[in-house]
């Protein structure tokens, strides 16, 4: 989408994306409250994946701060998605996939045995790359998470899909058709929908899986002025294989990268967006963020 | 979190219910050896060898003095079978060709809809069929009853026609189109393209599609009983009455007892080994597939 | 130089050749069935009619509700069965031992001649059970003959429902039953049906695992499940075999193509059902 805009422009313009993003965490920061709030959502410690033999992620340790964004960024195959998918147990249902180290979420680790991943994926809602509603009606589609935990009342589930499609962005334009099929709507709109179909579950965190790389520069507008509105409320983690989307949107980032062919993913560097792409501390930081530029 | 053993325990409840349901299958095939195989066992047991000569002398008052040579039958099964094939086979192929190759591609649609036409029509009718009409023109073409292996053949080749056709379709389909592009860019004429590019490459799948014919073809029964003239006589000529295997069981099951019906299950157990064989058959062809 | 091209020529032309042999021995055998015998089989004296044991001018009221009633049964017994099968080969199996032995039993089981299940089916439910020549015996015999078919085309539909689908549910908190039953079952009923449909038309059809489980003859339609029936298909063998009646040949023909139409009608809503809901999901307007 970038590739051809001279290196000196879009350097100035990182620096002002990182301006506005390094200004809005502080104000974010100063409305926490310096106890339980300032700890961190999602904590990995040494985590590594593997499926069946090929070893995808190594010694993963990061921490994903409440109410922000973290973006993991990295070249494709880096296994920045498989990452992801390890913070709502999505990579169980691979066959074979294996996970060791800790991934804790609020301090309790959610790979110990008995955990129940059930809940886990209500309390961590994902979003995916491509908008993949349910060939149901836009009303069912939303109302799906509800339903699941056993909401029945009309009216109550009438006002989870209106408030939950509120808070999309998406309700003005689909409250005359909320039992039109979901699969007439745009793909923008698709993705919103299963954004709002991800808060009718009331989650506290968001996984967002390249949410953006299927729509158009317009509709991926929309979705990120969405994303910065409701981190006001949530821990959202998204990956991104566009830079410039990761400077927009996020207030920390990971970098994950694959050293030689074959080899599992680590995090080279992990820390606050705004810093990291002005001064980033690795080389590799460096080389990947203007390469990718350039 | 209170729920959570509740609906795990439920998931796993439902999970053993959907795998009991999916083992019936091997229950049935267990279940059907089994009784098959229990039911002929006093057929075997007195009978012995005669079991495999051409001696059927059934005794309805008393079975056991009867005497129940299949061999007859079985000859009968295997001469229908490979005539059924030897029409049915290249004609499958050759229309498979044709509809895949040939055929302009706005009336592929149509000949494949006949196709599942022909599968769907019940063995009943393509009987009545060639007992009305086929079998009163052979009669009167070679002056005979009109009954007999080359009716039977001629009917069977119609019944196997829609599994090797389907079948062989898809063999020459799964084929990656460079193949076909390849051939063609040397100078290939379309014929020389289709025998020594298409359908040496696609030899496997459509072996498997004859195999799985003649599967139909040697347990086929009702089409083929009413044709085949139903004599208890060896044959080797195309228009003498015989029977085979599936035919006699038909007919005679009604009212035989004892020893008798015994050696019509023995009969059954025979056509199962021989389809069993062919599965085997079909199993050995398509692992190798894989392999290579 | 001229000879590949007159290979080819010659080639095509026996091609087209085979090709119009099979289409024209479909052709023939559909004119002539319906020619001889649809305007009988549309009367509704012959369809609504009594059957004849010695006299002529039977009809075959019984056997069409024969046929019904199997095919009705059948369904009950083998849809749930082959659904469940179907659902844990596609969703909950790992390919391993078990599932190996299944896929085996399910292959043996599409290939055995029906004749064998008929034999299976008169000795195990008819004799081994005590429940005679009845609706209830044949329902199972067929049950079992159509398994395979009806567990392939459900587990094909369940395999073709996009996998985004699962992924989306699962990520929602959903278990993998609600996942199935929600969304995975609802995209997958078109495939399922269509499987059915074709599956009615081969149960009308059937005859060799019938005769001997069901029955071949009666005089009024059967009404209890245990009652002894004799579905068309078996009906028209027994008719033409033992040719007791004088009209046997007017009732054949009249059965024949009555069957036939029967089985095409299904053969037609089945294609009909794929192609509707097929464009309807391209059109976006299917609600699960």
């Amino acid at each position: 989408m970038v590739d051809e805009t001279p290196i000196d422009d879009t350097k100035t313009r990182i620096s002002e994306y990182s301006r506005r993003c390094a200004d809005s965490f502080t104000r974010e920061t100063r409305m926490e409250e310096p106890t339980k709030e300032s700890e961190p959502r999602i904590t990995t410690d040494s985590l590594s994946m593997s499926y069946g033999e090929f070893k995808a992620l190594e010694d993963i340790t990061v921490q994903v701060p409440r109410r922000s964004i973290t973006a993991i960024i990295g070249p494709s195959g880096c296994g920045k998605s498989s990452l992801l998918r390890c913070f709502n147990r999505m990579n169980d249902l691979v066959e074979g996939c294996r996970v060791t180290g800790e991934v804790k979420l609020d301090g309790e680790d959610i790979y110990a045995p008995g955990y129940d991943v059930i809940q886990l994926r209500r309390t961590v809602g994902m979003v995916f790359q491509r908008p993949n509603p349910f060939p149901k009606t836009v009303y069912d589609n939303v109302a799906y998470g509800p339903r699941l935990s056993g909401v029945k009342d009309k009216e109550r589930l009438n006002r989870v899909v209106e408030e939950s499609l509120k808070k999309a962005a998406l309700w003005e334009e689909v409250k005359g058709k909320l039992k039109g099929s979901a699969m007439n709507l745009s793909g923008g709109q698709q993705q919103r929908l299963c954004i709002a179909r991800v808060l009718a579950v009331e989650p506290e965190v968001i996984l967002l899986d390249e949410p953006c790389s299927a729509l158009d520069p317009v509709a991926t507008q929309r979705v990120e002025d969405l994303l910065a509105e409701l981190k006001e409320r949530y821990t959202m983690v998204i990956v991104t294989h566009n830079m410039q989307q990761a400077a927009r949107v996020s207030d920390f980032t990971a970098f994950v990268m694959i050293e030689n062919q074959g080899e599992p993913g680590k995090v080279v560097e992990f820390g606050d967006t705004n810093h990291m792409f002005t001064n980033p501390v690795d080389e590799r930081t460096e080389r990947y963020i203007t390469g990718r530029f350039g | 979190m209170k729920g959570s053993n509740g609906a795990g325990g439920r998931e796993r409840v439902i999970r053993f219910a959907l795998f009991a349901m999916a083992s019936i299958s091997i229950f049935s095939v267990l279940l059907i050896l089994l009784f098959i195989f229990k039911e002929s066992l006093p057929a075997i047991r007195s009978q012995g060898f005669t079991l495999l000569t051409t001696n059927w002398s059934p005794n309805v008052s008393d079975p056991s003095a009867g005497s129940y040579g299949m061999l007859a039958f079985l000859n009968g099964t295997i001469l229908t079978t490979l005539g059924g094939m030897a029409l049915g086979a290249p004609l499958g192929v050759g229309t498979a060709v044709f509809i895949i190759q040939i055929a302009p591609e706005r009336i592929e649609g149509i000949l494949r809809r006949g196709i599942e036409m022909l599968a769907g029509i019940p063995s009943v009718i393509i009987g009545w069929f060639g007992l009305t009409l086929l079998v009163p023109y052979i009669a009167r073409v070679t002056g005979t009853s009109g009954y007999g292996i080359l009716a039977a053949s001629i009917v069977l080749a119609v019944m196997v026609l829609p599994t090797v056709v389907v079948l062989s379709m898809e063999a020459l389909k799964s084929l990656p189109h460079e193949l076909e592009e390849a051939s063609l860019a040397m100078g290939a004429t379309r014929w020389q393209t289709i025998r020594h590019a298409l359908l040496p490459a696609a030899r496997r799948g459509i072996l498997v599609a004859v195999i799985l014919g003649m599967g139909r073809a040697i347990g086929e029964t009702m089409a083929v009983q009413m044709v085949v003239g139903n004599a208890r006589q060896l044959a080797f000529s195309l228009t003498e009455r015989t029977s085979t295997l599936t035919s006699r069981i038909i007919t005679d099951m009604g009212e035989s007892t004892g020893v008798f019906r015994s050696a019509l299950f023995a009969q059954g157990l025979v056509l199962l080994l021989l389809v069993m064989l062919l599965i085997l058959g079909v199993k050995l062809v398509s692992r190798d597939k894989k392999v290579k | 130089m001229m000879k590949p091209k007159t290979a080819d020529r010659i080639a095509t032309i026996v091609f087209w050749l085979l090709g119009g042999i099979t289409v024209g021995v479909l052709l023939f055998i559909i004119l002539q069935i319906f020619g001889r015998g649809l305007l009988t089989a549309l009367n509704p004296k012959f369809l609504l009619g009594k059957p004849e044991a010695m006299k002529e001018g039977g009809g075959i009221f019984p056997m069409i509700i024969s046929s019904l009633y199997l095919t009705g049964l059948t369904l009950l017994i083998a849809l749930p069965v082959s659904l469940g099968a179907a659902i844990y080969l596609a969703e909950y199996s790992r390919e391993g031992r078990v599932t190996g032995a299944i896929r085996f039993c399910v292959d043996s089981l599409a290939g055995l001649p029906s004749i064998v299940f008929g034999i299976f089916g008169m000795t195990l439910f008819v004799i081994y059970f005590g429940w005679g020549y009845s609706l209830i015996a044949g329902a199972f015999t067929c049950a079992i003959l159509n398994l395979p078919t009806l567990m392939r085309s459900s587990e094909e539909s369940i395999r073709s429902v996009p996998g985004t689908y699962r992924e989306a549910s699962f990520s929602l908190g959903a278990t993998r039953w609600t996942t199935v039953r929600q969304v995975v079952l609802p995209s997958a009923t078109p495939g399922i049906l269509a499987g059915t449909m074709l599956t009615i038309g081969r149960i009308l059809g059937e005859s060799a695992a019938i005769v001997y489980t069901a029955g071949l003859f009666v005089r009024k339609a059967p009404t209890s499940p245990m009652d002894t029936a004799a579905p068309l298909a078996s009906y028209i063998w027994y008719a033409q075999t033992e040719a007791l009646i004088p009209d046997f040949r007017r009732v054949v023909d009249g059965g024949a193509a009555f069957l036939l139409l029967l089985v095409l009608l299904m053969n037609f809503l089945a294609r009909r059902l794929a192609r509707y809901y097929q464009r309807k999901k391209l059109a976006g307007g299917a609600d699960g």
